[in-house]
């Protein structure tokens, strides 16, 4: 049976930033209409199941109300804390029923959390958060028809999503946290409020994504080794003076010049320590852990993360195959 | 204001203050001491002191029901508040007010409310003042999920933001009004985002995590000190108790789970501060048994001092009704 996963977060772009920066507030009930074009795309490529996560229960029940889609519908028992690792257990719990594509609502964060478990399965990332490279701006009803068309087998996923880098944070020898755009030191002893937004709290950064139209960390990396998605390597960049400055938007509406000390390119496998204390770690532009002085923690650089599914390569395998002509 | 390991360590022992007077509260209402409603912070103590600690000693906070942490986070003074408690002359409202009106103008505390949503009119009004006086104080008003469904919560967001007044509405989302969960009763996944209406920021921060209520804070009051206007801060929190000492004897069934309560005390706001600041080695486990022991003393010495001081006496039941010369009309 052709089954899609939906792992929609309803806390995503609701941080500091909109009150430090001009963050976009995406309110839930435009993810509800979101929802309800994904859904539409999906019931018209014939895909027969959708399980949701059930934190999204406002999110995905609002979206089926009213409605009279063909597909059976499931809201996945899995324990609910409203919690990030929600979507992490969600992905794990879909891709072992077989879903054929998980498509998300969120930000990097909450493409960070399903990409954790998610192995094989591709992930088609719908962005509603605010920093975001790894997720896109895009219709939600092409997104669920590309996503019915993958899951149904339709298109080889093989063409038609690639595979993205990742991050990975060892911590006393185990890999813990991973991160699929940036993973930042921070000279902040606290988590706080999480996000980053003031680049003079920053020491270094590792980027597996470095997108000149994006914004962050990501768009600092950019003027100095662009890396888009499936181009492979990544950039390490350590600030302060020493190297010039690079002129980037480094949060909405915030255009700054960010010193840069040193800069190289890395290749997958490259692995850097990470020396400073006291320290932060943020990944994907939301401080995570603090560093304790006795942790011993590096970052690799990793070919292996998870594959993206790119919808205009999917409809248009699609149309080339003439699936939609009757 | 205080930084780095003063500010982190006033943090914890004003946390720890709350969590000790409230405990201790607990045990007056059981053995029939403390008569009357008394509703318990034990599980929300990071919300009112990062907010708080983010505050100067002339801003000012405005509270709810839920009225002890506030005072205590804005640097009340804990003997004042418990012999307000038992109803005694040297209280902060001279005995009069009780559990749920505490209040001290000296240090910004306008007092609080059992009416909910019923404070944040007079946030709105306090920052009015401020903006007409230009003196650059700004009002944390502290509400609940519940009080976020009440009427006077729309009137006071919209002019506040309507006249761009120095105000942070601080909505403690403790999840349950009572015993109804937020999720039946709001349309909206979080209380911050009806900010939107209202236009102005919201934002939702982790309440557990004194130092992230803190940080949106500071940014808050640096907003609406620079003339920004309002924000509305969401803190996701818990309550370890139950809304009022007492409840649980007429609860016919449980409204949240075992599993539920034990995961938020695995986020036990003190505890996670004090492993924080040992992991960083700012403090020494040693340092944070002196704090802890130092707040056991001044909440016995407060108990003690509110049992010795005096009941007002009959005669002074009509003073400090009214101001005194009254307004010109």
């Amino acid at each position: 049976m052709a089954s899609v996963g939906i792992i929609a977060n309803p806390a995503a772009g609701k941080d500091i930033r909109r009150i430090v920066a001009q963050g976009r507030f995406v309110p839930n009930n435009e993810k509800i209409n979101i929802l309800k074009r994904v859904l539409a795309g999906l019931d018209a490529v014939g895909v027969e199941s959708v399980l949701f996560m059930p934190d999204s229960g406002m999110l995905g029940r609002g979206a089926l109300d009213g409605s009279n889609f063909k597909f059976e519908t499931e809201f996945i028992d899995i324990p609910v804390f409203h919690a990030e690792e929600d979507s992490t257990r969600a992905a794990a719990h879909m891709r072992d029923r077989g879903v054929g594509c998980v498509i998300t609502l969120g930000g990097d964060g909450t493409n960070r959390a399903v990409a954790k478990d998610l192995a094989e399965v591709p992930i088609l990332p719908i962005s509603t958060g605010t920093n975001n490279v790894f997720p896109s701006m895009i219709e939600g009803t092409v997104a669920g028809m590309a996503a019915g068309l993958v899951s149904q087998g339709v298109v080889d996923v093989r063409v038609v999503a690639t595979r993205s880098n990742k991050l990975e944070l060892k911590l006393n020898g185990d890999v813990k946290h991973i991160a699929l755009v940036d993973l930042a030191v921070s000279y902040e002893r606290f988590v706080g409020a999480r996000a980053i937004w003031d680049m003079s709290t920053l020491h270094e950064v590792f980027l597996c994504r470095a997108e000149p139209s994006s914004i962050g960390l990501s768009a600092i990396g950019a003027q100095l080794k662009p890396i888009s998605l499936g181009d492979g390597g990544g950039v390490h960049i350590e600030f302060g003076d020493g190297d010039g400055s690079v002129l980037a938007p480094v949060a909405p509406g915030m255009v700054l010049p960010v010193k840069i000390k040193s800069w190289q390119a890395l290749n997958a496998g490259d692995s850097t320590i990470v020396t400073l204390r006291p320290s932060t770690i943020a990944l994907d532009g939301e401080r995570t852990l603090s560093l304790k002085p006795s942790d011993s923690a590096s970052v690799t650089l990793s070919s292996d993360g998870p594959l993206v599914v790119d919808v205009n390569k999917t409809l248009r395998a699609a149309a080339e195959l003439g699936h939609m002509r009757d | 204001m205080p930084e780095g390991k003063e500010l982190y360590m006033l943090q914890l022992r004003r946390m720890m203050l709350i969590r000790r007077f409230d405990e201790t509260v607990q045990t007056m209402v059981q053995s029939a001491e403390l008569v009357g409603m008394a509703h318990v912070y034990i599980g929300e103590e990071a919300v009112a002191v990062g907010a708080c600690t983010a505050l100067r000693d002339d801003d000012y906070i405005t509270g709810n029901h839920r009225s002890h942490g506030h005072p205590i986070s804005k640097g009340g003074d804990v003997r004042r508040a418990m012999a307000e408690l038992l109803g005694k002359a040297t209280g902060y409202c001279k005995g009069k007010g009780g559990s749920m009106h505490l209040a001290d103008f000296d240090i910004g505390i306008l007092g609080e409310s059992g009416i909910l949503a019923s404070a944040l009119p007079v946030a709105v009004g306090a920052a009015l003042g401020s903006k007409m006086q230009n003196n650059d104080r700004v009002v944390v008003s502290f509400f609940g999920d519940g009080a976020s469904n009440q009427g006077a919560c729309h009137e006071a967001m919209n002019l506040a933001s309507v006249w761009k007044l120095p105000v942070i509405f601080l909505c403690e989302n403790n999840q349950y009004a009572v015993t109804t969960s937020y999720r039946d009763t709001v349309a909206v996944e979080n209380i911050a985002d009806r900010a939107v209406a209202y236009d102005m920021p919201g934002v939702l921060v982790d309440g557990q995590d004194v130092m992230a209520v803190y940080e949106a804070t500071v940014q808050a009051v640096q907003r609406a000190r620079d003339g920004g206007g309002p924000t509305l801060l969401e803190a996701r929190t818990y309550r370890y108790e139950d809304h009022s000492e007492g409840l649980n004897r007429i609860l016919r069934e449980p409204y949240r789970t075992e599993e539920e309560v034990a995961r938020w005390k695995e986020r036990d706001p003190i505890k996670l501060h004090s492993a924080w600041l040992i992991e960083q080695e700012v403090a020494t486990q040693e340092e944070i048994e002196a704090v802890r022991n130092d707040v056991r003393q001044a909440i016995e010495d407060a108990l003690e001092f509110a049992r010795q001081s005096p009941y007002p006496e009959p005669e002074d039941l009509f003073t400090d009704l009214y101001s005194d010369p009254l307004p010109a009309r």
